[in-house]
């Protein structure tokens, strides 16, 4: 790059000559230059005036200009607001002018890499020194313009550089205070102000904190007064915009909202107000925000904040106290001309408000809707939106309020249960109109029996509820067990049966519509199949009544089987099918033959094969329902620029090309929440367990009593040869049936071999457990047996070492008595010399004695010298010889058949050493 | 909820004087032993009554750590109280005490009623400042003083108190335009029946209506 301005003497930061790479100045170039020196070095204000008047206007419409502009114009316009502050027309018109080579001109689409010449220069002037504490010091300039336009500046500088602006502010003492004291202005600039605190406070926590110091929540709410609460407009959204941002992951904020401002002015815009129940763009807009804004409280901050839940529970109790539950009934259940977005939300909050709290659940079950005689319990409303809205996400809403109301609360769950009691038939016809007499639990049936008349989906979402009334919940399920369902009067033959069976068969008719009808529906029938196998799946954990009720009708496990391995059903739907399969085997206390536990495994094994039907589990693990499942619905928040997609779920990402039929229903994602998920995983362990179990340990019909295989006293040969015959012949049975479920497994694992090998390595089948663990056992066995001749090698070679040591020693030992009796036999010797030497010389040498004594002591010294050496050389050798004899005896030899050899010398000596040792 | 006036409170000092802890106690009755760096600000609020008239407090307990001293400045001006604390263990916090109260005269109102508290009185075998100093300090500076401890409680609701029933005297001898914004000062729901619904007045006062 080039530097290309270097001789504008404006130019003396220079760098910004860096930031345009154009190489020839133009001519856009050599204009602004022009007028920049004639507002710089003017002598006549008028002059100066028109020449900053007509920079604007060309900055105003052209990109070239606001980048000619850009590159050297900032430092002459600020220094003008420095300079010039008395000159309102001057300041006015620097400040037009930096707004216009702020904004963006609006050019055709599609040139979105090029460089954005407002952009850059946002960039460039949040760069200047000093720029952000002069604009804020404009803005106590008594001239509405000059506060106008610094305010637009300002907000541009902040959407294009928020961080930088956001730190730059902080060190500004008042700077927040002044932007504060805007929300008191004028309408347009309270406005403009609001837009700007909305930019600053997200994502900044401190300057969260000063605004809300300098009363911005007084502020706030007395601007949506003005304006007219929810059915204000724009500006009631930008302010609680704002406050949502105050309020988000902020639990000191929300502790000084409900201390001190108090919560009344935010529940009073939830309030519906008139009678005329129109409500535009703008007013739901307004509605959902001030539902976000309670659906924030109700968070209770920032997920890492250690006070969050104490904050979250304090709000919950003042929001209560403020009858937030009764304005969120009047928009989620009540009232049916308010949007559905809206009700959604409201019923969200509903949910959010009873989830985990026992004193506001039993406020929402105390509830009564309506006018009287036509009153009825809110949670009965709430199930009647549930089973007969035609919106997903209202199914979704009010589905999330009824299982906040079930999770944890066993007296609810009963509360729900005991009215669920069948009515007589002819009473069906009348579910679609509004009968506020009938009980939670026969509108539930009704719901439930519905697929009766075809109406699969409302079965579903009716089980869904069940489900919720059913989970962790034993009475409740043994108690519905024994709820029978009279059959229609058109079917003539039709007894009453279990609610269960009837479940089931709903189910099966989902599954088979769905391979009638064609492709598009597939997905519709996908959830109806879920949510009653979650039923199932619910139902069954924990219960053996309800396996023994499920198995009570044959075809059910068949059924069972065929859509466990359906491949045309997706592979949640074989996932849930292995479960329910599974706690047929897991909870099955029957002993009846066939029903049992053993009978399930087998016919497991023989009809889909073990590794294919573990292979089930690992595949609905791995789908994209399972890994995305979140613990709550995740709503968007509503800024200006989200407004127009309101509610929506999230779609499934599905990415696993290879399982084309993978299609499961968006609606999966809201149902399936982690708590299922994580029944589904924890069960999914204990039925490995349980089958590999069963397979280990089959069940013997001939019991093996070895003091039976005697002959008893008394019984005949012939007796007895019968009574064995019959044995064996029994356990030849035996052995026959346990060779068919071996030749079942084999076959398994051959398959497993050959159609699965892609897999393989990620399948799960339980005969790949065993061969891994017993591959693991022979891994580990022949380990432990290598170990152990290393052990024994090294013990043998220790002993030899020993023994060569031991051989050693004794050699020395020979050696040193030898030397010892040498030593003595020539002491011997030399007396005898001496003696002899005395007797000849006695007369002819006088005093041959001395030199006898001489020489004897002089010898015996020597001697002494010599035998302490010995003896401290047999000492060393001696506690050698010990320690090694205790070693080999360690080892098992015979130490005194190996010292046998060595003598009786070796034994004096030790002897001997003992006493020098001590 | 409702109150006669609200006075919002600032306490400033060194790190580790125990503002936080002052604060803890006044509002909790609690202690807290560990010293948890106070990070920017924090926030408490609790109902007090002087001369029957119940006054709510809004105190901003700010970080005493010099890197947060630009973001805590930001509360000098918008508050009518502020809790001057050093310890009397720690020298050093006393002489400080001038630096901080040049900032405050620096970015606060200066109607600000200022109360000087040496804290951790219970720590008296580790006395490094007099109480003499202190109250001369005070003295000198026009300032409140107590000794207090957030340990014991000692003096802990009489600082409070005793700031805020001075404002309250200022407010009754017209030493501040309690319509301004800045002063900290609020008129609560009880006395709001009067106010006019003019653009300036405060917006708490009209909140009374809507309950
Ligand atoms: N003995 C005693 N210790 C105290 C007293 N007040 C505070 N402390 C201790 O002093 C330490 C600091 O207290 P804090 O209240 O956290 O200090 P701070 O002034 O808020 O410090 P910053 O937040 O960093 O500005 C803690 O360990 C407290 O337990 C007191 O009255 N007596
Ligand atoms: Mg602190």
């Amino acid at each position: 790059m080039t530097i290309v301005k270097t001789n504008h003497q404006f130019l003396a930061s220079g760098v910004v000559g860096l930031l345009v790479g154009n190489e020839n100045s133009s001519n856009e170039d050599r204009y602004v230059e022009r007028l920049l020196d004639r507002i710089s070095n003017g002598k006549l204000p008028d002059d100066r005036r028109n020449a900053i008047a007509e920079l604007q206007g060309v900055v105003l419409e052209n990109e070239a200009f606001q980048l000619a502009f850009g590159a050297m114009g900032f430092p002459i316009m600020l220094s003008v607001l420095k300079e010039e502050r008395d000159d309102v027309e001057m300041v006015r018109g620097a400040l037009e002018t930096l707004v216009s080579a702020l904004t963006p001109i609006n050019h055709a689409k599609g040139s979105s890499n090029e460089v954005q010449p407002a952009l850059m220069n946002t960039d460039l002037l949040s760069r200047e020194a000093d720029c952000i504490s002069l604009l804020l010091s404009l803005l106590e300039e008594d001239d509405f313009y000059v506060r106008y336009y610094t305010l637009q500046i300002l907000t541009a500088l902040l959407t294009n550089s928020p961080q930088r602006l956001q730190e730059a502010i902080l060190t500004i003492p008042r700077g927040i205070t002044r932007l504060m004291d805007m929300l008191m202005d004028r309408e347009v600039i309270r406005n403009e102000a609001l837009l700007l605190l909305t930019h600053l406070t997200r994502e900044a926590e401190e300057i969260q904190k000063i605004v809300v110091f300098e009363g911005a929540f007084e502020k706030i709410f007395s601007i949506i007064r003005e304006e007219g609460n929810s059915d204000g407009g724009v500006v009631v959204q930008d302010c609680l915009e704002l406050l949502n941002n105050l309020l988000r992951s902020n639990a000191s904020n929300q502790v000084l909202l409900r201390e001190t401002v108090g919560l009344d002015s935010l529940v009073l815009i939830l309030k519906l107000r008139g009678s005329s129940f129109t409500f535009n763009q703008q007013k739901t807009i307004n509605l959902l925000s001030a539902l976000e804004t309670i659906k924030l409280l109700l968070k209770g901050g920032s997920e890492s904040d250690p006070g969050k839940d104490m904050n979250k529970q304090a709000n919950k109790t003042t929001l209560v106290q403020k009858k937030v539950l009764e304005h969120l009934l009047i928009l989620g259940v009540e009232s049916q001309w308010v949007p559905v977005a809206i009700r959604c939300a409201a019923m969200q909050c509903i949910g959010d408000l009873i989830v985990g709290d026992s004193k506001n659940r039993n406020l929402l079950a105390g509830k009564v809707l309506g006018e009287e005689p036509q009153v009825e319990p809110a949670l009965n409303s709430i199930l009647r939106i549930l089973l007969r809205t035609s919106n997903m996400q209202e199914f979704i809403a009010a589905d999330y309020i009824l299982k906040s109301f079930c999770e944890k609360n066993a007296d609810g769950q009963s509360m729900l249960a005991s009215t669920l009691i069948p009515q007589p038939y002819s009473t069906n016809h009348a579910f679609l109109e509004e009968d506020v007499s009938m009980s939670f639990g026969s509108m539930l049936l009704q719901g439930l029996t519905l697929g009766e008349n075809g109406d699969l989906e409302i079965s579903c979402r009716a089980a869904s509820v069940l489900s919720h009334i059913l989970k962790d919940h034993l009475q409740c399920k043994e108690k519905v067990l024994q709820i029978d369902i009279e059959a229609a009067p058109m079917q003539s033959l039709g007894a009453p049966e279990p609610l269960m069976h009837r479940m089931v068969k709903y189910l099966a008719i989902a599954s088979s519509m769905k391979s009638q009808v064609g492709k598009f529906s597939t997905s519709e029938n996908s959830y109806v199949q879920a949510i009653i196998l979650k039923l199932l799946i619910t139902w069954l954990a924990d219960c053996p009544s309800a396996v023994q009720c499920f198995l009570d009708a044959r075809p059910h496990l068949t059924y069972l089987l065929e859509l466990v391995s359906n491949l045309s059903e997706t592979v949640c739907i074989r996932g849930f099918a292995a479960v329910v399969l599974g706690e047929c085997v897991i909870y099955n206390k029957s002993t009846e033959s066939g029903k049992d536990a053993f009978a399930i495994v087998d016919a497991i094994s023989q009809k889909i094969g073990l590794s294919s039907y573990f292979l089930k589990f690992d595949e609905m693990q791995k789908s994209s329902i399972f890994v995305s499942v979140k613990s709550s619905l995740t709503y968007q928040s509503f800024t200006r620029s989200s407004t127009s997609s309101m509610v929506d779920i999230e779609d499934v990402d599905d990415n696993d090309l290879s399982e084309k039929k993978n299609l499961d229903h968006p609606i999966l994602s809201s149902i399936l929440d982690s708590n299922f998920v994580n029944l589904v995983k924890s069960l999914e362990a204990d039925i490995r367990e349980q089958i590999v179990e069963v397979f280990s340990r089959p069940k013997m019909k001939v019991a093996v009593v070895p003091a039976e295989l005697e002959q008893r006293s008394g019984e005949s040969d012939a007796e007895y040869i019968k009574r064995l015959k019959s044995f064996v012949e029994k356990q030849c049975s035996e052995i026959q049936d346990l060779v068919l479920r071996n030749a079942t497994l084999a076959e398994d694992l051959a398959k497993t071999g050959s159609t699965l090998q892609p897999e393989q390595k990620g399948s799960g089948g339980s005969d790949r457990i065993q061969i891994e663990t017993l591959r693991r056992d022979l891994q580990e066995a022949s380990q432990r047996l290598e170990k152990l001749k290393e052990e024994r090698a090294k013990v043998e070679s220790e002993a030899i070492h020993y023994r060569n040591l031991a051989g050693k020693t004794e050699a020395d030992l020979r050696s040193l008595s030898d030397a010892y009796n040498s030593l003595e036999q020539a002491n011997l010797q030399l007396e005898n010399e001496v003696k002899a030497l005395k007797r000849e010389g006695h007369s002819t040498f006088p005093d041959v004695e001395a030199i006898k004594s001489e020489a004897r002591e002089e010898a015996q010294k020597e001697s002494e010298a010599e035998l302490n050496d010995l003896l401290v050389c047999l000492g060393q050798e001696q506690s050698k010889v010990d320690k090694l004899s205790a070693r080999l005896l360690e080892l098992g030899e015979d130490v005194d058949k190996l010292l046998e050899g060595i003598g009786d010398e070796a034994g004096a000596a030790g002897d001997e050493d003992d006493e020098d040792d001590e | 909820m409702s109150y006669d006036y609200l006075f919002k409170y600032i306490i400033i000092g060194d790190t580790g004087v125990g503002k936080s802890c002052l604060l803890l106690q006044f509002t909790d009755k609690r202690f807290q032993p560990v010293h948890d760096l106070t990070i920017g600000v924090e926030f408490g609020a609790r109902m007090v009554t002087i001369d029957s008239r119940p006054i709510k407090l809004q105190i901003w307990d700010t970080a005493g750590q010099e890197s947060f001293r630009s973001i805590t400045r930001s509360y000098y001006r918008g508050a009518a109280g502020a809790l001057l604390v050093y310890d009397i263990t720690r020298r050093d916090t006393f002489n400080h005490l001038a630096s901080w109260l040049e900032d405050a005269r620096q970015h606060a109102n200066p109607n600000m009623s200022i109360m000087l508290i040496g804290n951790k009185c219970d720590l008296s075998h580790r006395r490094a400042v007099s109480k003499e100093e202190g109250e001369q300090f005070a003295k000198e500076n026009g300032l409140l003083f107590l000794e207090a401890s957030a340990r014991t409680a000692q003096n802990v609701e009489e600082a409070f108190i005793r700031t805020a029933a001075k404002i309250l005297q200022n407010i009754q001898e017209g030493v501040f335009d309690v319509s301004n914004e800045s002063s900290g000062i609020k008129v609560g729901y009880g006395r709001s029946q009067g106010q006019s619904g003019g653009r300036d007045g405060t917006v708490s006062a009209r909140g009374g209506c809507c309950s």
